[in-house]
C-alpha cells in the first residue's frame, strides 16, 4: 500500500510540453546520507566539546563544519536543478536479454555538473562528471521481461556531489518506447515451409535455376556467379545470369505451428534470424499483418519487430 | 548468443565504498590527517608520539607498496600495542591529555588499515575531529591558519572523492573546497554569535590537567599584580541569593594574607597555628555560590569576612579560606558572609608577626611615621592620617609604574609615587606597622561586573588587588583600602581592560629620519600583527556569555535569552541559506540576449492577434506574412524587423540601436482588428 502511495504521489521528472525533460525544483529530493549523519553525529560530539572546555575555537570549527555541512545541502541540490534529459534510443533486444538504455544529459550551466549518477533497481548504477555548459552520457543495463513495446523505464538520477553528506535524487521518466523482441524458440525446419511459387513476371536475372546468359560484372556480384570460363579466355569480367520463374524463398506462418502462441512467435523469431543467416528471402504471416517476403537486415528487424509487437493495439 | 545482439559493455561497477583508494586520494589524506594529527606530538608523551610516528611512516610506505600493509593478526597485535602503549603512559584515559592520547594512536592504527573507499570519511572526520582537539591546547593564529589549510584539504579529498572520476588537478579542488568554506563563513559567524554560551561547564571529570593558569599567588613581588590585571580572563562567577548583591565598593574577595616581608617582596610566610578566634558579625548573610576558574592558587574567595563554609574547606585563623585539592579544576562552592564584622583580640603571635619589618626601613619612613603618631590621639586617627597622606601627597595610580630596584617602598613613598594597588598596600602596611599598628597585606579581588541578563557576577583577572588590614583595639582586624584614597574611582567601578590594551597598543612614535625604511615597515608590521592579536583575543577567544549580551544589546537583540537565542540562530542561519541559494540560482546562468527576448515579445504580441511565427520561419519571411495579413502594421513591423536583423546578424549591434528596437517593441501593440475594414 505504501508502495502504491509513493508511486502514486511521487514527484517524478517528465518531458514538459516542449518535449524536453528539464529538473525542476520540486521534482528533487535530499537527505542525508549515512556519512551525513556520521558527520552530524561528529558535529554534536565536537559542540559539547567546545561548550564544557568553553573553547571559542572549538565552537568556530563546529560551526564552520556545520555551515560547511548546510552549504553543500545547497549544492547537491543544485547539481541536479536545470539538468536536461534525453534518451537515445534503445537497441531492441531479445526477451530476457539485458537492455542498454543510454541517457543524454545536458548542462546548460557555466559551471560544472560532477558526479551525476543513473540508478536504477537491478542495475548498475552509471557515474559522470559533466563540465560547465557540456554533454555527456550516462547509460543503464536492465533486463527485460516478455516481448512487446513499452515505454522507456523509469531511474533515478542522483548525486552527491560535493561532500557526500547529502543523496539528492529524483525519479525520471523520459518519453519514448523501446522493443523486446520474442526469446528465439528451438528452431523450426525452413524447409518445410520453402515456397516455390510460380510468378508471371519470373526473376530474370535474380533467380538461381537457369543460366541465361552473361553480363558486365558489377562489384556486388557473388564470386560464385562470375565466368570463370570468360576470365580464362581473357574477356573481361563477366557475371553469369540465372534466370527462372520461381525462387528460393521461404514463408514464416504463426498458423502453421503448434502450441501456444507466445511458444510459436518464439519459433517464429528463431526462424527469421535463421533464414536471415541463410540469406534466404522470407516473408512472415501473421493475421492481419503479413509482410512479403524480402531480404537482409532491413526485412529482419520488420520482422522482428512485427513479432515483438503482435497482438498489442496498434 | 543470436547473432545480431550486441554483448553490453562489461562495466560491472563497483560501489565506491568497496573500491580501492586511489594513491593520490590516499597520500593527500595520509598528510592532512597526519598534520592534523600530528600537532598533538608537540605535547604527547614521547612513546605515544612514537608510535603515532611509525604508523604514518608505514602507510607512506605502504602508498607504494602494498604489500607491506599488516594482515589482520598483525593488526590486532598492533593495537593491543598502542593501546598498552597509551594506558602505561596515560593511567586515566578519560582526562584531556589521555582522551587526546588514545585519539593519536587510534588515528595512526586507522591510517594503517586504510584501504577502501569507505574508510575516506572515517579518515576525513576523524581529521577534523583533531582539529577540534588541537584547540584545547592552543589557540594562536598561526594554528588557525593552518587548520584552515587543513580544512580546505580536507574538504577536498571530500569533493574530489565524490566526482564520478578523479580529477588530476588538485589546486581545481582546493579551489572549489575554498570556496565552499567561503560560503560557509556567513553561517558560522551567525551561530558562533547566537549559539548560547554557558558559564560552567558540563561535566566535572575531576582530572588534574597540567595548563598554565594564573591567579594570584601567595607571594606578591613589584608589579605582579598588575602583571595579572592585564589578563582579561574570568577569575570566577557569582551567583547571589534573593538578589542580595552588595555595592561594589564592598565586593572584597578575600583570598591570601601575607604576614612577611624582605622589604621588597612580600609572602605569607609560616601558616599560623592557632584555633581560628570567634568573631561577632553584624546585619544580614549574603548567601552565594562562586564558580571558580581553574587556578594555581588553593584559594577560595568569599566575600569579607565568610561565616558559613563550603564543605572540604579550612578557615585558617586569618581568615584565609583554603582547600588543599583545588589544583587546576573549575570549582562550584556555596558560602555565606557578612559585611560587617568584629574580630576578637589579638594573639601575640598575629601581634609579633604583624609587627614584622624588614632591616630595610629608611630614617624617612620612620620619621614619617613617629609625624603622624605624634599627630593623632589614637591608632584609628593614625590610619586616617595616612590615609589622607596619600590622598593628599601627588600620588599616582598607574598600571605601568617605574620598576623600582633598591629599597622600592622607601622609593615610592618618596620619588616616584606612581604605583599600582599593591604599592600602595604593601607601603601602607609597612607604614602601620613602623606606627606600632599590627598590619598585613589581604591579597583577592575587589568589585566584579554583574551580568544584566544571567544575574551574576563575572570577576576577573583585571579585578584583582590588594589591600591592607590593621588591628585596632576594641574593633579587631579592620580593612584598610589605600588605594581608595589615591584613586576611589578604581574602588568605584572595575578597570576596564579594553582600555589599558588601547593604550599598551596606542602607537608610539617612530623617528622616521633615523630608521631606515624597512625597520619602519617590520615595526609597523608588528603592531598591526598585534592589533590583530588584540581583538583576536578580544572578540574570539573572549567572546563569552558577557561580550555576547553586551553585543545583542549592541544589535538589538538584547531581549534574546537562552533558548530564544538558538530560536533565532536557526532562523537567521535558514534565511542566510535562503540568500546563498537564490545568490547561486542567479548565478552560472546564461542571460537571455535582450533583443532576442524582445523579438520574442514582438513574435508573442503578433500570435495573440492570430499570426503565430511558424518554427521554420525567419524574420524576414514572417515579417512578409505579417505584412501580407496586416497591412496597416507594415509602418510598425518593418522598421522593427531591419534593425532586428541588422543588430542580430548585420553590423548594427549598437547600444543607441538596441535602444531603438527595445524602444519600438514596447510600442509595437497590434490592434485586434484591421483598421478601416
Amino acid at each position: 500500500m505504501s508502495e502504491y502511495l509513493l508511486r502514486r504521489f511521487r514527484s517524478v521528472s517528465r518531458p514538459d510540453s516542449r518535449g524536453k525533460t528539464l529538473i525542476a525544483s520540486r521534482q528533487i529530493y535530499i537527505l542525508p546520507t549515512a556519512q551525513g549523519y556520521a558527520f552530524g553525529l561528529m558535529l554534536i560530539a565536537m559542540l559539547l566539546g567546545a561548550i564544557n572546555y568553553a573553547s571559542n575555537l572549538g565552537f568556530l570549527l563546529t560551526f564552520l563544519l556545520a555551515g560547511l555541512g548546510l552549504v553543500s545541502m545547497v549544492h547537491t541540490w543544485r547539481n541536479l536543478l536545470g539538468l536536461e534529459l534525453s534518451p537515445a534510443p534503445i537497441e531492441p533486444v531479445f526477451a530476457g536479454q539485458r537492455a542498454r538504455y543510454r541517457i543524454n544529459l545536458q548542462n546548460h550551466r557555466l559551471g560544472p555538473r560532477p558526479g551525476l549518477c543513473v540508478e536504477r533497481r537491478d542495475s548498475d548504477p552509471d557515474l559522470t562528471d559533466l563540465e560547465g555548459v557540456s554533454r555527456g552520457t550516462v547509460s543503464l543495463a536492465f533486463r527485460t521481461g516478455k516481448r512487446g513495446e513499452y515505454p522507456l523505464p523509469s531511474f533515478v538520477l542522483s548525486t552527491r556531489y560535493p561532500l557526500g553528506l547529502l543523496r539528492a535524487w529524483t525519479h525520471v521518466r523520459l518519453e519514448g518506447n523501446y522493443l523486446v523482441y520474442p526469446a528465439p524458440g528451438p528452431s523450426i525446419p525452413l524447409t518445410d515451409s520453402m515456397d516455390y511459387t510460380p510468378s508471371a513476371k519470373g526473376d530474370k536475372g535474380v533467380g538461381a535455376d537457369d543460366f541465361i546468359g552473361l553480363r558486365q560484372y558489377r562489384p556486388g556480384d557473388s564470386p560464385r556467379h562470375l565466368s570463370w570460363k570468360a576470365l580464362a579466355r581473357e574477356q573481361d569480367l563477366q557475371t553469369k545470369m540465372f534466370g527462372g520463374d520461381r525462387v528460393e524463398r521461404c514463408w514464416l506462418d504463426l498458423d502453421s505451428l503448434p502450441g501456444q502462441l507466445e511458444n510459436r512467435l518464439s519459433r517464429l523469431c528463431r526462424g527469421v534470424l535463421d533464414a536471415c543467416d541463410q540469406q534466404l528471402e522470407f516473408g512472415l504471416k501473421l493475421p492481419g499483418n503479413p509482410i512479403a517476403p524480402a531480404r537482409g537486415q532491413k526485412q529482419r528487424r520488420r520482422c522482428l519487430e512485427a513479432l515483438a509487437r503482435f497482438g498489442e493495439t496498434p | 548468443m543470436p547473432r545480431g545482439t550486441r554483448p553490453l559493455r562489461g562495466n560491472t561497477l563497483i560501489p565506491a565504498s568497496r573500491q580501492e583508494l586511489p594513491p593520490q586520494q590516499l597520500l593527500a589524506l595520509i598528510t592532512l590527517v597526519g598534520l592534523a594529527t600530528g600537532l598533538h606530538l608537540l605535547h604527547l608523551n614521547t612513546w605515544v608520539s612514537a608510535f603515532f610516528l611509525c604508523m604514518v611512516f608505514l602507510r607512506l610506505l605502504a602508498v607504494y607498496r602494498p604489500g607491506i600493509l599488516p594482515g589482520r593478526l598483525l593488526l590486532f597485535l598492533l593495537t593491543s600495542t598502542g593501546l598498552f602503549n597509551v594506558i602505561s603512559h596515560y593511567p586515566l584515559v578519560i582526562g584531556k591529555q589521555g582522551g587526546v592520547a588514545l585519539l593519536t594512536t587510534m588515528v595512526g592504527l586507522k591510517l594503517l588499515e586504510t584501504k577502501k573507499g569507505r574508510d575516506l570519511y572515517v579518515l576525513v572526520f576523524l581529521g577534523f575531529f583533531m582539529l577540534a582537539t588541537q584547540f584545547l591546547y592552543r589557540q594562536d593564529m598561526p594554528l588557525v591558519i593552518l587548520a584552515l589549510l587543513i580544512l580546505i584539504g580536507l574538504t577536498g579529498v571530500l569533493v574530489n572523492g565524490n566526482r564520478a572520476h578523479l580529477t588530476r588537478n588538485p589546486f581545481a579542488t582546493w579551489l572549489t573546497s575554498g570556496s565552499l568554506l567561503v560560503q560557509a563563513l556567513p553561517l558560522m559567524l551567525i551561530m558562533f554569535v547566537l549559539f548560547p554560551r554557558f558559564s560552567s561547564p558540563l561535566w566535572e571529570l575531576g582530572i588534574r590537567e597540567q595548563t598554565a593558569v594564573t591567579g594570584i599567588s601567595d607571594n606578591i613581588t613589584p608589579g605582579s599584580i598588575s602583571r595579572l590585571v592585564r589578563s582579561g580572563e574570568p577569575a570566577f562567577r557569582v551567583e547571589f541569593e534573593a538578589d542580595q548583591i552588595p555595592t561594589q565598593n564592598q565586593r572584597y574577595w578575600r583570598g591570601p594574607v601575607l604576614w612577611d616581608t624582605d622589604g621588597k617582596n612580600w609572602v605569607a610566610g609560616e601558616q599560623i597555628r592557632e584555633t581560628v578566634q570567634d568573631y561577632q558579625v553584624r546585619g544580614e548573610a549574603i548567601r552565594y555560590s562562586v564558580t571558580l576558574e581553574p587556578t594555581d592558587g588553593k584559594w577560595l574567595f568569599v566575600l569579607d569576612l565568610p561565616y558559613e563554609l563550603p564543605d572540604q574547606s579550612t578557615l585558617t585563623p586569618d581568615f584565609q579560606l583554603v582547600r588543599n585539592d583545588l589544583r587546576d579544576q573549575r570549582v562550584r562552592y556555596s558560602a555565606s558572609s557578612y559585611l560587617s564584622y568584629a574580630t576578637g583580640s589579638l594573639s601575640s603571635q598575629q601581634r609579633m608577626r604583624g609587627l614584622q619589618l624588614p632591616n630595610n626601613v629608611t630614617p624617612r619612613i620612620r620619621e614619617l611615621a613617629r609625624h603622624w603618631r605624634q599627630e593623632s590621639g589614637s591608632d584609628g586617627a593614625l590610619v586616617n592620617r595616612a590615609l589622607d597622606y596619600f590622598n593628599e601627597q601627588p600620588f599616582h595610580y598607574t598600571l605601568y609604574p617605574e620598576l623600582l630596584e633598591e629599597n622600592p617602598i622607601d622609593e615610592f613613598l618618596f620619588e616616584s609615587r606612581r604605583g599600582f594597588c599593591e604599592h600602595y598596600a604593601t607601603s601602607f602596611t609597612l607604614l602601620m606597622r613602623v606606627a606600632g599598628i599590627p598590619a598585613r597585606v589581604v591579597a583577592g579581588y575587589q568589585g566584579g561586573e554583574t551580568n544584566p541578563f544571567g544575574g551574576h557576577l563575572l570577576v576577573k583577572q583585571s579585578d584583582a588587588h590588594a589591600w591592607s588590614e590593621v588591628w585596632l583595639s576594641g574593633k579587631g582586624w579592620v580593612r584598610v583600602d589605600p588605594t581608595a584614597a589615591v584613586a576611589p574611582e578604581r574602588i568605584e567601578r572595575s578597570l576596564d581592560i579594553d582600555q589599558i590594551n588601547e593604550e599598551v597598543g596606542a602607537p608610539i612614535r617612530f623617528d622616521l629620519e633615523n630608521s631606515a625604511l624597512l625597520e619602519v615597515l617590520i615595526k609597523q608590521f608588528r603592531w598591526g600583527i598585534d592589533a590583530i592579536d588584540a581583538s583576536w583575543h578580544r572578540w574570539v577567544l573572549g567572546y563569552t556569555q558577557e561580550r555576547q549580551s553586551y553585543l545583542m544589546d549592541l544589535i538589538g537583540l538584547g531581549f534574546l535569552k537562552g533558548g530564544q537565542l538558538v530560536y533565532a540562530m536557526v532562523a537567521i542561519t535558514a534565511l542566510a541559506i535562503t540568500l546563498l541559494t537564490l545568490v547561486l540560482l542567479t548565478r552560472g546562468k546564461k542571460k537571455p540576449d535582450s533583443i532576442v527576448a524582445g523579438y520574442q515579445l514582438f513574435c508573442e504580441r503578433l500570435k495573440r492577434r492570430g499570426i503565430s511565427r511558424r518554427s521554420y520561419e525567419g524574420p524576414r519571411d514572417y515579417g512578409q506574412r505579417v505584412i501580407h495579413l496586416r497591412p496597416d502594421l507594415r509602418d510598425q513591423v518593418e522598421p522593427i524587423l531591419s534593425l532586428y536583423i541588422g543588430i542580430r546578424y548585420g553590423l548594427m549591434d549598437t547600444d543607441s540601436n538596441r535602444r531603438q528596437l527595445r524602444g519600438l517593441i514596447r510600442r509595437f501593440k497590434p490592434s485586434a482588428s484591421r483598421q478601416g475594414q
